[in-house]
């Protein structure tokens, strides 16, 4: 156990070694979110009426802010995974792989670093809406809202590890990462209340984890709990999340890589 | 393996098989290379070098057979075979974004050095390969030959007992080259260690391996040291062309009756003489040449390189294509490559 947890932090320290020395990318990746919440909180700003009808007192663009700092979470950490694609390519992986290093530790130091790498991204984000006029009822609570960034990330992390790995080529691996990234963002009350959504895209968005993970950030953030999901509900579906993604993941790495690329 | 005892051999394979589908890739392999020896794998492209290397390095799991890797089982004991074990890839694959000691403390972390140890060993490898002076530089503006001694400085750090080195002098030049085989050189009298390496290159293996392999079609062709495989096709050459003569057929019987002379190989009036004794051989060609009134035009005397020998047991200099087109084989290649 001690032994994983080393090899862990050796490839998290590698990872967050490579995302310094790629600090250009860093703003590049804010472009994305920044537009959401600038473009797209101002031109729904009239649907005010909508969001108070569901019980919330504030602007359209604080209804959405949680929204897109989880938005920034989801792309950063679905992304993340694709440089085990160029490690199992350039032949860091193999490296690794003739190590006494645990496999699963692999996946899961990967998994660890793009979580706070997310974490990271989303916090920039936070100061963009600050600076665009989005305020916090209760400052102190960044600190929980970046707990739970970093573990949804962590277990959100997990799925682009195993597309990573299970991929043999980029364009399967982009492919199934559209194919993912969207929808579960869309399929959540990220931009709209649950309540406003047809009953049968709120079935869907009932079992799709980003759903819970929103909820909190918005409770946190301004106070309103929504969709009538109670807040203990949404911490163990986060933590359930988590867990089981870290689990499939050191599973379905271990598999392939033992599999010649 | 119980402790106290010294292992005889480095490396050990029974009846070692690997396919793919239909295709056999190493087929029935045993060799054994002692402790201590630096030993060459050659072959064409394809012809299975790289698989057997990645069973032994625990990258593949054989289909059937055995290999002990410094005493331990790659299919049992991998986990034991690995913290024994260097492994310098043919691609470099160190992190151009950190520096050279970055990439050495990643290396060290991975293969478990103990944490007071390893700036020692850091330090170690570095003077050994010449580059303590640019440790705190990013690999990105090192050169081919710097990086490629990086690579083998990392497979160093943990002082295994078997190093594996996949082609360690490819694609760079000459000069470059001729140092990697002086720091292996090195690695192999200070370290002690045994050597494995794959190459391409005939000028390689005989200068650096106390024996050679050479493999083809997935089976070894034949194990000896790099001499013996010159000696066992004579130690000379003579190749000489002689001018069109009624006497051309007699000349050739009295070639064959001098004893000395094991082989020859006619192509229309050039003649290559395989002997063992060329200095001596040469000057009766001369006699038996003026009394049959035959004109010699040209006349040389070479030693054989491995490239002969390369031939003489695959049947073909090493290229990069098998000459006929499989589509079953060329099918089961593109079924494993896709996604």
């Amino acid at each position: 156990m001690n032994s994983i947890m080393y090899d862990t932090y050796t490839i998290f320290w590698r990872e967050l070694k490579r995302y310094k020395k790629s600090r250009s990318g860093v703003l590049i990746r804010l472009i994305q979110p920044a537009i959401w919440i600038i473009v797209v909180g101002n031109i729904f700003s009239e649907t005010q009426p909508l969001i108070q009808s569901v019980g919330f007192e504030g602007e359209y663009i604080e209804f959405m802010a949680p929204g897109v700092i989880i938005l920034t979470a989801i792309f950063t950490s679905i992304f993340g995974g694709v440089n085990t694609l160029w490690d199992r390519r350039y032949g860091f992986m193999n490296k690794a792989l003739t190590s006494p290093i645990s496999r699963s530790a692999i996946a899961l130091g990967k998994m660890a670093s793009i979580s706070l790498i997310a974490a990271l991204q989303a916090s920039l984000i936070i100061g963009i809406a600050l600076a665009i006029g989005v305020t916090f009822p209760n400052p102190l609570m960044i600190i929980p809202i970046m707990g739970i960034v970093i573990l949804f990330s962590l277990g959100f992390s997990g799925i682009s590890v195993s597309l990573a790995a299970t991929a043999k080529s980029q364009e399967t691996f982009w492919g199934m990462i559209n194919l993912l990234g969207m929808p579960l963002f869309m399929l959540s009350p990220a931009l709209f209340p649950l309540e406003l959504l047809p009953n049968w895209l709120a079935v869907i968005a009932k079992l799709n984890p980003v759903t819970y993970t929103v909820l909190l950030v918005r409770e946190l953030m301004t106070g309103v709990s929504e969709g009538g999901v109670p807040i203990w509900i949404s911490i163990v579906v986060l933590f359930a999340f988590v867990i089981t993604m870290v689990a499939i993941t050191s599973y379905v790495f271990t598999r392939e890589v033992n599999k010649p690329f | 393996m119980p402790e106290g005892i010294e292992l005889l051999y480095s490396i050990e394979t029974k009846s070692l098989t690997k396919s793919f589908g239909d295709l056999v890739a190493v087929n029935d392999v045993s060799f054994s290379v002692k402790k201590g020896e630096i030993f060459g794998f050659l072959g064409p492209n394809g012809a299975g070098k790289s698989t057997t290397m990645m069973i032994f390095t625990t990258l593949l799991k054989p289909t059937s057979g055995k290999a002990l890797i410094a005493g331990f089982d790659v299919m049992k004991d991998a986990k034991h075979v690995r913290e024994n074990i260097g492994f310098v890839q043919q691609e470099t694959t160190v992190d151009e974004y950190l520096t050279g000691r970055e990439n050495l403390l990643l290396q060290s972390k991975l293969n478990h050095i103990p944490k007071n140890e390893i700036n020692k060993r850091i330090d170690e490898v570095l003077d050994l390969i010449e580059l303590s002076d640019k440790q705190h530089q990013a690999v990105v503006t090192y050169s081919g030959g710097m990086r490629k001694r990086l690579d083998i400085a990392g497979g160093l750090l943990h002082h295994p007992k078997v190093l594996f080195l996949d082609e360690p002098t490819v694609g760079l030049d000459i000069q470059t080259r001729r140092k990697i085989w002086q720091y292996i050189k090195k690695i192999h009298t200070e370290f002690d260690m045994t050597i494995f390496l794959t190459t391409h290159y005939m000028e390689e293996a005989d200068n650096l391996c106390d024996r050679i392999g050479i493999i083809d079609g997935g089976k070894i062709q034949v194990i000896d040291s790099p001499e013996n495989m010159k000696n066992a096709l004579g130690n000379e050459i003579i190749s000489l062309v002689v001018e069109n003569n009624s006497n051309h057929d007699l000349f050739l019987a009295e070639l064959k009756k001098i004893e000395f002379i094991k082989k020859i190989n006619e192509e229309n009036l050039k003649l290559i003489l395989f002997t063992s004794n060329g200095t001596e051989v040469i000057p009766k060609i001369f006699q038996i040449s003026s009394d049959l009134g035959i004109k010699i035009v040209t006349l040389s005397l070479t030693q054989p390189t491995l490239d002969d020998v390369f031939i003489s047991y695959t049947g073909h200099e090493i290229r990069d294509d098998k000459s006929k087109f499989n589509r079953k084989i060329e099918h089961a290649k593109m079924k494993r490559l896709r996604a």
